[in-house]
Parts: structure tokens; C-alpha cells; sequence
């Protein structure tokens, strides 16, 4: 006869059959996440990186972006703020780095930031261009402002003649004079100058109608901008990000002209289905060009400098993010036009005619405090 | 069990970890009442609490103080102020526009402007209700949408293009102003109308067995766009929190379907009736003391006022002139029409005053008797200016303005130093001078009593009179 047997449980048996299916879930979905890049392990901890931002933040705020950093270990928060009220912020040294649009702020900055640690990057440039819809672009090049650029039916790129668009606001022009149902006045809405480096850069795209030079005294950039303020104060209050509007379905209604940086157009492209043939682009014959620098002030933020720069990804994920990419040395990039060509989007214009000759900064903050008012 | 404890387990392992619940002061616009459930949501979904307190937008934007964030229609009122605060970020938008009745529509006529708005509501034949626009952000945005429509310089305005106000016609259409037009419209069954955001009609709308036709008048509408403002820095990491919430395509859905406001999200499935074209938008002023003379001119509408026209019918006006002046009476539509409420007075005089004539307008057919007025053919000679311009002041009741219209010389009656010898109050004279008449005399009558001389050669006749219609 047998001894009766007692099953007796192991309780390390009992535990482990009750916590090892839910932990290797858990394992499997970390080492995922780990791998993808959407949260970092304990073995490496994440950076946060306090940042200021003007209109450049769109690249911050892309969760490709996000996620190629998380990856890299840095976490970046970023607080959205008007290029030239960046540079006026009194906390500034409160931040790892900062990221305006242009390079009025960019010097404000760095001479702020005089005798302390301040590292630029330039990793990328945009230029800067007027946002429109296809039959005001036709109305415009009926009138001879502005001319198609490249054969296309459907030309998404315009260059447009600052002088000949100066003149149709000094007669008072109106759209429905150039055969389109809107008895508004021919006027270019951008944000307040006084604030964003957009709004500036209207300033200095009409200041070329006056002449290519630029002033070289206060009193000089002081006439010029008097001569300037009647085309920007015409839109009456200035708005400000003019891109979220104009990309709505009632982009017209908010304005028919806006100033707005390439990229966010390129990016806007490349986002839809199929190309958006009614949005185009109006290219001052002189173009300007914003680089923003990311303006580093501590190591952490030379680190995300630095990534800008080399790492691969982040530079392959601004191109897609509508950027031109520029090297170390400031030398252009080739991938741009190879990539957007291979999304179907043509090539824009690269401003036959040069550049716009800014002031230096500190008479074209002058200007840009006559023609805003700014206080 | 065991199961359900590992997918507890497994999901508190997944969820980020939840920040703890927190409850904002918010100021935000009258309408944004409807918002509530989509508010509720916010709460579940972030653990954010907003405390509303609703206050028209104009109202709210004198001040600020104790909130923690606003909500308003806009921001361009702080902005005039220079009070706007640092972040603003669009939620949604809206454009104010008109509800019509079905039954009323035709009247209007087929894609109105503003100033069509205006001709019917100054004859009486349209009868509207709008938000008070000392109070709501809606009802001074129909006010500088008009008033910009009225200046029709295609800029924004400017103060010296509120100087006349053309707004008395559209006004005198207004059955109402309130806080809350909708409401109110609701209650009457006298209103053909109503004007206010495009939201508010499209739920108003969906209570009704008749729905109202939205009108987006041709000449332009404001958009109002609904900015979250942050107004306390240390709720900043809430405020991100919230906005990419409410910018995220589930909550711009749910706004869109809830609340009739348009997404700012351009790939958030729209409803038919939010596809609507909106056309043009009207410029925003970028002074306040716009707004004040809006409101200055909003404020003393509907006084009754009275307008007295002295018209020269000397033989000298024979032909074209009288030609020109009855035409220039014809043409007066839109914003320059005589309206309801409005005493107009007519005097005709050669040497002596040959007819003079008062109606107070009730509708049409009073119009039709003033051009009846002016269709006179009796010329006579002589042109006694002074002693006809005195016994229009004689006629001139409260707040009025003399129009005076002469091609020529004083050659009866008392003379210009006669004339103003007499002490002359608070009437104000226009004259439309043309042909040989003085300048020097009329331009001195005109400065005495605070009304500007107008030259009809330099232009037509017809511009002339509009510039001065219903001046102060």
C-alpha cells in the first residue's frame, strides 16, 4: 500500500506561474519602446533641455523629432516665444539654449550672453516668402508684379517684383481692380515686426523697393523706415504665426497675402495626399533667407547643438520637415531638392537676383522700432 | 482574476504616469457656454478642471485680473490695449455673420453686402437684433465689420473714417441689443434677424422647425478665432497640456460637432454646413480710438435725428445742375439712405423760400415723396441764400444738420454779415458749393457753425452729398 501523497505546492512555483506571463509582456513591450525610442531605461537617464523658441519650435515639437532625441537621451521642453521678444526675455539665462529666427535676435542675444558661455549652431536655413492662393497670384501676374517661376500649368512658385507690388499699394489698388470678387486693398498681412523676425523680414522686403543699399547711418535707416511703415501699417493690427491660418480651409478669410517661412509650406506639401495646387508661394525677387542658431549656453545644450549638426537622422528629418540643410562650414546641402523633387514637389526659386542686403542689427532694429511703434 | 490582475498590472506598467488633477480660473466669452462637455472630456482625458466664468468679450478684455487663463473671441481688443498676454494659442473660429428668416431672405437679395443690409434696415423693411457691443465681441465686430464696409476704403479704419456716421442707417434697423442676441431673437417674433457668430445660428439652428438662412455678407466678415491665453506663468506646463489636448484632432472633432465652431486642425472632418465660403475678411483697426467712436456713434443712434436740405431753385440751376441734384437724391441707397426714424426737411427757395416740406420716415413711399420734392420744376429768379438757410435754422429740431446747395450769388434777402450776426446755437451747415457761388461766404457759415464747405466741382455732386450725409 502506498503512502497517501500530499500535493504540497511549491509557493516559488505558485509565484512564478502567476508573474511570469504578465512580466514578460511587460519585458517584451519595454524592450520595444526602449528600441523605438519612445521612452528611455533607467540605465540612461533623460536630459531635459529647457529651451526658447520662435517660430523654429514646429521642428521641436515633431514627434519624429521628439522621439530621435529621446532616443538620444535628451528630452527638450520647449516654450514658444516671438524671435525679437526672445531676445528681450529676462530670464534668459534661465534656458539651455535658445532658437530664434533671425539675425537681429541673434545677435541681441549673443551680445547679452557676452563673457558667458554661448555657442552657435546653424544647422538649417528657410527662406522667407509670401503665402497666397492661386488666383491672386494670377491677378498679381496679370498685372505684371509677379511671373511664374518654372513652365508649369499650375506653377506653385511665383517671383514677385517688390517694386511693382510697392506701387500697386500706392495707388490704392484693390483686388476686384485686378478681377477678383474682394474689395480689400492690395496689402501683405504678416505678424507685429516689433515681435516676430517674420513681421521684420516684411520690412526689410519693402525696404528693397526703395533702393538695394542698405542704410548705413541712424538717420539714414530712421528715413528708410518712415519711408517703409505705410506698407506694413496698411493691414492695420498685425496678426501673429500667419502659417496655421493660412493652411485652413479658410486661409483666405484670415488673409490672402501672408508672410510665412518656406518650410512650413514644404511641410504642409508633403503632408497632404496629393500636392495642393491652390496654395502658392510669392518669392521676392530678393530673397531672404532666415538661419536661425541655436544658441547654446550650457553643455547640454552644445550636446543638442551638436546632434543638429551630425546626427543623421535629425538632419534627414528636417529636410522632410521642409528644410535646406546647411554643413558645418555654412555650405548648402544637396538633399533638399533631391528629396522634395522625389516627393513631387518642384524645386523654388533660389532668388536669381541675390539677397536682401539687411542693415546691420542694431540700425535695423532701429528701423523695425519706427515702422512698429514698438516700445 | 489572476488574468485581470495582470492586465491591471500590465496597464499601469503602460500609462504614463498621470499628473495630479488641477482646477484653473478661466475668463472666457458668453458663448463659450456650450463648451461644457467638451470641458468634461478635457477633465477625464488630462485631469485639468477649468472653472469658467462668462463674461462678453469686450467686457472681459478691460480686465484680466484674478484668472488664470482666458478664453476670448479674440484677442485683438487686449491687443489695442496693449495688454495681450505672452502666449495665445487659436482653438477654433467663427465668423459673425446674419441669421435670416426664411420668409425674410428674399428682401435682402441675392449675396448681400453689408450695405445692402443697411438700405433695407434704414427703409424699415429688414428689423434685426445684435449683441450690445460695449459688452460682447460679437456685436463690435458687426460694428467694425459695417462701419469698415460703410468707409469702404478696402483698409481698416482709421478714426477719421468713423468720423461720419454712416453707421445711423444699418442702426436704425436694430430691434435690439443685448447680451445675449440669440436668446432674445428666440423670445420675438417682430425680428427678421439676427447677427451674431455663425456658431451660435448653426445650434440655433438645430432647435429650430424653420431653420435661418446664414448670410456672409459679400463686402467681408471678422473672424473671431478663439485664442487660449495664459495668464499666469506658473500654469504653464498645465496650459501646454490643455492646448495640445483641445489642439488634438479627437477634441477639434468633438468642437466641430458639438459646438459649430470651426477646427483649426485642417484634416478634422467638417460638416457641410462648416464648409460654407466665408470670402473676405475686413481689416481690423489698430487703434482704440476706433473702437471709442464706434461706440460714440452706436450710442446716439436711433435719437430721432433730422436732417434739413436748403435747395437753391433759381433759373440759374436749370438743366444739368438740378439735373445732378435730383439724381445725387435718387442714388442715395445702402449706407447713405435717409432712414427710419430720420426727419428729413426740405426747403426750396429762389428769392424767397418756395417750398418747404417735413417727413419723418416710416418707409418707402415717404421717400417717394421727398424725390416727388425735388422733382419740382418751379425755377423762379433771385437766390436769397441767407434768409432760406435762417428759416431752416428756424426748422431745425434737437440734433440736426443743415445741408445747403447753391450755385450762386446772395443777391435778396439779408446779407451773410446780417446773417450771422444773429447768434446761431449748435447747428451745424454743410454747403455744396458749385457754380459761382462764394466760396469765402459759405466757407465762413460753414466754420461758424461747425460744418465744413464741400465742393461739388472737384467731384460729382453725388460724392459730395455722401460725404456729408448725417455728418457731425
Amino acid at each position: 500500500m502506498r503512502e497517501p501523497e500530499f500535493k504540497v505546492v511549491d509557493p516559488r512555483r505558485r509565484f512564478l506561474l502567476w508573474f511570469v506571463p504578465p512580466l514578460a509582456v511587460f519585458v517584451c513591450g519595454l524592450v520595444v519602446l526602449l528600441v523605438s525610442g519612445h521612452i528611455t531605461g533607467p540605465f540612461r537617464s533623460v536630459t531635459v533641455v529647457r529651451a526658447l523658441f520662435a517660430s523654429k519650435r514646429d521642428f521641436f515639437q515633431d514627434e519624429q523629432v521628439k522621439r530621435i532625441l529621446m532616443a538620444r537621451g535628451y528630452q527638450v521642453h520647449v516654450t514658444p516665444i516671438g524671435s525679437r521678444d526672445l531676445a528681450d526675455k529676462p530670464d534668459l539665462d534661465s534656458y539651455h539654449f535658445v532658437f530664434p529666427s533671425g539675425h537681429v535676435a541673434n545677435e541681441h542675444v549673443k551680445s547679452r550672453r557676452a563673457g558667458k558661455h554661448v555657442v552657435p549652431y546653424r544647422p538649417f536655413f528657410t527662406p522667407v516668402v509670401l503665402a497666397t492662393f492661386r488666383e491672386y497670384a494670377e491677378a498679381l501676374k496679370e498685372a505684371n508684379v509677379a511671373q511664374p517661376h518654372g513652365q508649369s500649368e499650375k506653377p506653385l512658385y511665383y517671383n514677385l517684383d517688390m517694386a511693382a507690388l510697392k506701387k500697386l499699394a500706392d495707388d490704392a489698388t484693390r483686388w476686384n481692380q485686378l478681377g477678383l470678387a474682394n474689395g480689400n486693398r492690395v496689402i501683405v498681412q504678416s505678424p507685429d515686426p516689433c515681435k516676430a523676425y517674420s513681421g521684420a523680414t516684411l520690412v526689410g522686403f519693402f525696404a528693397t523697393a526703395f533702393g538695394d543699399e542698405p542704410p548705413q547711418t541712424v538717420e539714414a535707416a530712421e528715413k528708410l523706415a518712415l519711408d517703409v511703415k505705410p506698407y506694413v501699417d496698411a493691414q492695420g493690427q498685425a496678426g501673429e504665426d500667419m502659417a496655421p491660418k493660412y493652411f485652413v480651409p479658410e486661409g483666405r478669410t484670415h488673409a490672402v497675402i501672408a508672410v510665412i517661412y518656406e518650410h512650413q509650406y514644404i511641410a504642409y506639401q508633403l503632408r497632404q495626399k496629393s500636392i495642393d495646387t491652390e496654395r502658392v508661394l510669392l518669392y521676392p525677387k530678393k530673397q531672404h533667407q532666415s538661419t536661425p542658431e541655436l544658441i547654446s549656453f550650457t553643455p547640454e545644450g552644445d550636446r543638442i547643438g551638436e546632434l543638429m549638426m551630425n546626427d543623421p537622422e535629425l538632419r534627414q528629418r528636417a529636410v522632410e520637415l521642409g528644410f535646406h540643410s546647411l554643413g558645418w562650414n555654412g555650405e548648402t546641402g544637396a538633399d533638399f531638392g533631391g528629396y522634395i523633387a522625389g516627393r513631387g514637389l518642384p524645386e523654388p526659386p533660389a532668388g536669381e537676383e541675390g539677397r536682401v542686403q539687411l542693415p546691420k542689427a542694431e540700425l535695423f532694429e532701429r528701423m523695425l522700432d519706427v515702422v512698429g511703434d514698438c516700445k | 482574476m489572476r488574468a485581470l490582475l495582470a492586465l491591471l498590472l500590465l496597464l499601469a506598467a503602460c500609462t504614463p504616469s498621470t499628473p495630479p488633477p488641477v482646477r484653473l480660473k478661466v475668463l472666457a466669452s458668453t458663448e463659450l457656454a456650450d463648451l461644457g462637455p467638451v470641458l468634461a472630456e478635457l477633465k477625464k482625458a488630462t485631469g485639468v478642471e477649468l472653472a469658467v466664468e462668462h463674461r462678453g468679450t469686450v467686457e472681459a478684455s478691460s480686465s484680466l485680473a484674478g484668472f488664470d487663463l482666458a478664453w476670448l473671441s479674440t484677442n485683438r481688443f487686449l491687443r489695442l490695449r496693449g495688454a495681450e498676454p505672452e502666449l495665445a494659442t487659436s482653438v477654433m473660429t467663427s465668423p459673425v455673420v446674419l441669421g435670416v428668416k426664411a420668409s425674410k431672405r428674399a428682401v435682402l437679395g441675392e449675396r448681400p453686402t453689408w450695405a445692402d443690409v443697411a438700405d433695407r434696415a434704414a427703409l424699415g423693411q429688414f428689423r434685426y437684433g445684435m449683441a450690445d457691443p460695449r459688452v460682447s465681441g460679437g456685436g463690435m465686430a458687426a460694428l467694425i465689420g459695417v462701419a469698415t464696409a460703410a468707409a469702404g476704403t478696402g483698409a481698416p479704419l482709421r478714426p477719421e473714417d468713423v468720423s461720419c456716421d454712416r453707421l445711423q442707417g444699418f442702426l436704425a434697423g436694430r430691434a435690439f441689443d443685448v447680451p445675449d442676441p440669440v436668446g432674445e431673437f428666440t423670445r420675438r417674433s417682430d425680428v427678421d434677424g439676427v447677427v451674431a457668430h455663425e456658431s451660435e445660428l448653426l445650434s440655433l439652428n438645430a432647435s429650430l422647425p424653420e431653420p435661418l438662412e446664414i448670410v456672409y455678407p459679400r463686402d467681408g466678415i471678422i473672424l473671431s478665432d478663439y485664442p487660449l491665453m495664459l495668464l499666469k506663468p506658473e500654469h504653464r506646463a498645465t496650459y501646454d497640456r490643455v492646448v495640445e489636448w483641445l489642439r488634438a484632432p479627437a477634441a477639434q472633432q468633438m468642437i466641430a460637432d458639438r459646438t459649430w465652431r470651426r477646427p483649426v486642425d485642417p484634416s478634422v472632418q467638417r460638416n457641410e454646413k462648416l464648409r460654407a465660403d466665408l470670402g473676405t475678411a475686413l481689416y481690423f483697426p489698430d487703434r482704440s480710438e476706433v473702437i471709442d467712436r464706434l461706440l460714440l456713434f452706436h450710442d446716439r443712434a436711433g435719437d430721432g435725428r433730422q436732417v434739413v436740405f436748403v435747395l437753391d431753385y433759381s433759373t440759374s440751376m436749370r438743366g444739368a445742375r438740378l439735373a445732378g441734384l435730383r439724381e445725387a437724391f435718387a442714388s442715395l441707397n445702402g449706407f447713405d439712405r435717409f432712414y427710419v426714424g430720420e426727419t428729413v426737411t426740405i426747403i426750396r427757395f429762389a428769392g424767397t423760400v418756395l417750398e418747404e416740406r417735413s417727413i419723418t420716415v416710416r418707409g418707402r413711399e415717404d421717400l417717394d415723396a421727398l424725390l416727388s420734392v425735388v422733382a419740382s420744376d418751379d425755377l423762379r429768379d433771385n437766390t436769397a441764400i441767407w434768409a432760406a438757410l435762417d428759416r431752416a435754422l428756424q426748422l431745425a429740431r434737437g440734433e440736426a444738420a443743415v445741408v445747403l446747395m447753391t450755385d450762386g450769388e446772395n443777391n435778396a434777402g439779408p446779407s451773410v454779415d446780417e446773417f450771422l450776426r444773429v447768434g446761431r446755437g449748435e447747428v451745424p451747415v454743410f454747403p455744396i458749393r458749385f457754380g459761382e457761388a462764394s466760396t469765402a461766404e459759405l466757407d465762413r457759415v460753414a466754420q461758424a457753425s461747425g460744418g465744413r464747405l464741400v465742393e461739388a466741382g472737384a467731384k460729382s455732386l453725388l460724392e459730395a452729398v455722401r460725404e456729408i450725409r448725417g455728418c457731425r
